[in-house]
């Protein structure tokens, strides 16, 4: 057989076996086959780089060169002979009768391998049985000892059968396990999740009608939905578009408490127009006292609540942010908006559900004010109370408008003024101010630093112009105000995007901080060409892209300019096989090669070993560090 | 062949020279032969076979199941063509038959009414071929790994047991009892091989990789154990002295003549022994693939000119010159390991036994009559070889084309 001849083949047979198809390519099939019959020594050759085939560590080289395989072994006497003859092998590569050189990946195709092998091999015991004794032995060695079923579909062996069978039983066992602990910890969690549920619902309850109270948008339905007050108490829930608008129906008696803490809260609550959620809570806690109060009064003065109750007001704009002095009483507040800190610190104590009032009069005494001021102040205390959480609001949300009254007369323009002068920390040299003092910057200098044998010479103090002036002078820094960078660097990125570092005068990656237009290039000249410059230092002149490029095209030769943005990519032997490696790199292979990686375990053993062994010698005269 | 034959005829040539010469060729070209099958009876595999040295004809396999078969070789049919026939079975169905699987077989040396089988069910059955029933049934302590019966013996009838525990059995046909114990070896006893020559020396082989030989009219002890390295101490390490193999020592085969010794161990060599002195000839066989953990059985050829040595090696079975070590061919034919092989010294013909249940026969392949060229080329144009099985023709299709 002549040399092209032999490497045809060759070839033939490895390009035939590296197609990743399911099915051989006809042409290249028939090529090789025209090749074979030429004469036996073709045949032979074929069949060893078959063989070789055979034996590659991928399951689709495998099928593909078994294809090949079946194909001959049909056509030639010859290739029979030589197939047969090594018969074991060919099935402990084809039908795994070996259990210790399985099948190897993809298991898909190995499973199709096998399932057709063994087909392959019945057929041909069939056929060829009878002549070839091996093959009879091989098929009864299949049939008797490995105990394939030829029949079945899936063409198993009993032992891959019962492994089958076993695993499924084994699903099953720990499926139902499972089932049984959910249902167990479901059982148990029962009582819980029904206190939650109720918890829950009667939460609900309670929040939802409330809380639509204060939303503007169903302002208008607050009024049906509310189940706790009823329907003849409309003037205490006045509907909000009065509360919005600003008419705002006042009601005399110690029924105002509520009415004007909810108010107040009203107004508070639509400046902060319910954003902040912190702000519903503290909303809700109030109301949350107001409630039953509310209730309790209602229940007090049924019959004779009625409209004379109310008086007109005049109309207000907006609302009123900060309550007068003589109206914080009646607001149910502290009259002073300083609190004690001790207030802040307490610890929460359950809601105190304030006694029913005494019973209303028009004209509030003295006495009862006093009263109601010390309860105030009792409330305040409480954090959960209203007016804590009113005043802890008021604390938090910044002051709009004209200030009020409440902030005192003594806030005046001059004030104000004396607020912007700088205020300089009292120093030495304030201390003493416009006096010539008699012994600044004298220090008194001993030569000798010895406690009884003194030199004969004394010349103690010196003068020192250097404390002197320090005394009297006074340094004042000023480094300015911090400005925060509001520039980008802008200077356009590998991925098409612009550099998004936020330094003040250079960028370290990108040099100082130019001008740029929107993609990214210098808006002035000289930087253009600086920036040109330097990228042309980093790579050598012979490896400019379009250089390349236009030399590529005149070779027509690849140089691999392309190479130079992406990065070099091995190219793939075998293009069309299915890579078994793909599945073992992952992340976490990736890393546990990083992690495990022998030389990095030795260094991480070595650095802890020395850290023990540093111990050992620092402490070693110490029993406990000595005996380990 | 023809000049064999003539210088016999006038003399020339001692007689047995021709014969040695064309069993040596049988042998050369042995090989797996269609025409020759084996009917397969046992359904797992097979540990043990034997053929019967009076007559040559009957052939005795022991298999893992427990199952023993007694097979008919002889071919009176007159066609090539000859499949084995079982003559008797002790099958599963059998009251006597051994719980546990077969390990050795051999017939009675003097007639074939009687045969002897140990298995690893603790038992050895002296068996009546006729009845198939056992006459005798020895019970030991541990699975009896091995028996033989010593073929040329006169003036004893003992049979030498092998079994799990390291004192060597000596059982009395005569009396039916276990009289003698042999003491020296320290794990169990894998093999035991009566000498061909002398009927009271006895080679055993043992996993604590020891071959001791024996005389057993002399019961202190072994006459000598044979050491891989003939004494010489700076080879061996301290705990090497003595020891046949590296590993354990799970074959062990006289020549015919009696005067080697040939022992297989599972680190994977064979080695040849002067039997008589215990020496090691240091013949270099190379690699025997050997990973059994119970006893091997091999064979070596008998009455041909350089004597040949059938060994199992894996799946195959390996063909030696005995005193070269040159490896002639490697028969394959099985598809799992091979326990065991025989040779029948009458017709050159190797059986072979594997874990894969298959009962191999290796025939010589008989010469192809030569026909003259003229002739040959007008039978091919006439008939186109008529007398082929269609199976070993070549059928291209004329698509490719």
């Amino acid at each position: 057989m002549e040399l092209p001849q032999r490497e045809r083949l060759s070839q033939l047979v490895e390009e035939l076996t590296t197609s990743g198809q399911q099915q051989l390519h006809q042409e290249k099939m028939k090529e090789l086959k025209k090749l074979c019959r030429l004469s036996t020594d073709c045949i032979d050759h074929v069949y060893h780089s078959v063989m070789t085939q055979l034996s590659q560590e991928h399951a689709e080289i495998r099928l593909s060169a078994f294809q090949i395989t079946s194909e001959l072994f049909s056509r030639s006497h010859h290739f029979r002979t030589l197939l047969v003859d090594n018969f074991q092998e060919f099935l402990e590569l084809t039908v795994e009768t070996d259990s210790e050189q399985p099948l190897p990946p993809p298991k898909e195709v190995a499973r199709k391998l096998r399932a057709l092998a063994i087909q392959t091999v019945q057929s041909w015991q069939t056929s060829y049985g009878s002549a070839y004794k091996k093959l009879d032995l091989g098929y009864h060695f299949l049939k008797r000892v490995k105990k394939v079923d030829f029949q079945d579909a899936e063409a198993r062996t009993v032992a891959e059968r019962r492994r089958e069978e076993e695993r499924q039983r084994k699903m099953e066992r720990i499926y139902r396990a499972r089932v049984e602990a959910a249902a167990k910890d479901m059982e148990e969690s029962y009582g819980d999740m029904e206190a939650a549920l109720t918890e829950m619902e009667s939460c609900m309850k309670l929040l939802f009608p409330e809380f639509s109270l204060f939303l503007p948008d169903s302002s208008g339905q607050s009024e049906e939905e509310q189940p706790c007050c009823s329907r003849n108490q409309n003037p205490i829930f006045p509907p909000s578009s009065s509360f919005l608008t600003g008419r705002r129906p006042q009601r005399k008696g110690n029924q105002s408490v509520g009415v004007g803490g909810l108010l107040s809260l009203a107004a508070v609550c639509q400046h902060a127009e319910l954003h902040h959620t912190a702000l519903l809570h503290i909303c809700l806690t109030q109301l949350f006292f107001l409630l039953p109060q509310m209730k309790a009064t209602s229940d007090g003065e049924e019959d004779e609540d009625d409209e004379e109750e109310f008086e007109e007001v005049p109309e207000k704009e907006g609302y009123e942010p900060h309550i007068p002095e003589h109206l914080r009483a009646e607001y149910g507040l502290d009259p002073s908006p300083s609190t004690s800190a001790a207030a802040l610190s307490q610890q929460k104590a359950p809601p105190r559900r304030p006694p029913a009032p005494p019973a209303p009069s028009s004209s509030s005494s003295s006495s009862s004010s006093s009263r109601r001021m010390k309860r105030m102040m009792e409330e305040e205390q409480d954090p959960t109370s209203a007016a804590a959480t009113l005043r802890l609001l008021r604390e938090k949300l910044p002051l709009q408008g004209e200030p009020s009254g409440s902030d005192g007369p003594g806030q005046s323009g001059p004030e104000q003024q004396a607020a912007e002068v700088p205020v300089v920390p009292f120093g030495l040299d304030l201390y003493y101010w416009g006096q010539e003092q008699p012994n600044a910057g004298k220090i008194i200098k001993s030569a000798s630093q010895h406690q009884f044998w003194v030199p004969a010479e004394v010349e103690e103090e010196v003068e020192s112009q250097e404390l002197l002036a320090q005394s009297r002078s006074r340094y004042i820094s000023f480094p300015g105000k911090f400005v925060p960078v509001s520039h980008f660097c802008r200077a356009p990125l590998g991925n098409g995007a612009l550099c998004q570092r936020q330094d003040r005068l250079k960028c370290p990656f990108h040099g100082p901080i130019v001008p740029r237009d929107s993609e990214g290039r210098p808006c002035r000249e000289e930087d253009r060409q600086r920036e040109e410059q330097r990228r042309k230092e980093q790579q050598p002149d012979w490896r400019d892209e379009e250089l390349m490029r236009d030399i590529e095209a005149a070779t027509g030769e690849d140089l691999g300019s392309s190479r130079n943005r992406r990065g070099k990519k091995k190219k793939k032997k075998f293009p069309n096989l299915s890579d078994l490696k793909q599945s073992s790199n992952t992340a976490r292979s990736r890393l546990q090669r990083k992690v495990f990686n022998k030389s990095t375990m030795r260094r991480v053993a070595d650095v802890l070993s020395k850290a023990d062994r540093r111990k050992h010698d620092k402490f070693s005269n110490q029993f406990n560090y000595a005996l380990n | 062949m023809l000049g064999f034959l003539s210088a016999r005829q006038t003399g020339l040539d001692d007689p047995l020279r021709l014969r040695r010469a064309e069993s040596t060729r049988r042998v050369l070209s042995l090989k797996l032969n269609p025409d020759r099958d084996v009917d397969r009876i046992h359904g797992n595999g097979i540990n043990a076979i034997d053929i019967e040295t009076i007559e040559g004809r009957y052939m005795l396999s022991g298999g893992a199941d427990g199952v023993i078969v007694i097979y008919d070789l002889e071919n009176h049919s007159g066609k090539q063509q000859y499949t084995c026939r079982p003559v008797r079975t002790v099958g599963r169905s059998s009251r006597h038959v051994h719980r546990f699987s077969v390990e050795t077989v051999q017939w009675y040396p003097y007639d074939t009414g009687m045969f002897v089988s140990s298995s690893f069910d603790k038992t050895m059955k002296v068996w009546d071929t006729e009845t198939l029933k056992p006459a005798e049934v020895f019970e030991f302590e541990g699975n009896v790994y091995s028996h033989h019966l010593s073929p040329i013996a006169r003036k004893h009838s003992l049979i030498a047991v092998g079994t799990k525990n390291p004192k060597i059995q000596l059982c009395d046909l005569k009396s039916g009892s276990r009289i003698h114990v042999l003491q020296g070896h320290r794990a169990e006893v894998l093999s035991v091989r009566w000498s061909p020559r002398y009927e009271y020396i006895l080679a055993t082989a043992s996993a604590d990789s020891k071959v001791k030989v024996w005389d057993v009219r002399r019961a202190s002890g072994s006459l000598f154990t044979l050491d891989q390295h003939n004494g010489e101490k700076s080879k061996a390490s301290s705990e090497a002295v003595n020891t046949a193999h590296n590993g354990r020592v799970n074959g062990l085969c006289f020549t015919s003549d009696g005067l080697y010794l040939l022992t297989t161990g599972t680190d994977d060599r064979m080695r040849l022994w002067n039997s008589a002195t215990g020496e090691n000839t240091l013949v270099n066989y190379g690699k025997v693939c050997n990973e059994s953990r119970k006893r091997l059985q091999f064979s070596v050829s008998h009455g041909c000119s350089p004597e040949f040595v059938f060994v199992p090696c894996g799946s195959s079975v390996a063909v030696y010159t005995l005193h070269t070590g040159e490896l002639i061919t490697m028969l394959r034919g099985h598809y799992n390991n091979v326990d065991c092989c025989e040779f029948h010294p009458d017709y050159q013909e190797l059986y072979s036994g594997g874990k894969d249940g298959n009962l191999l026969a290796w025939v010589p392949v008989v010469r192809n009559p030569d026909v003259e060229e003229d002739s040959k080329d007008e039978k091919r144009g006439a008939a186109g070889l008529p007398a082929v099985n269609p199976a070993f023709q070549d059928t291209w299709s004329s698509d490719e084309d």
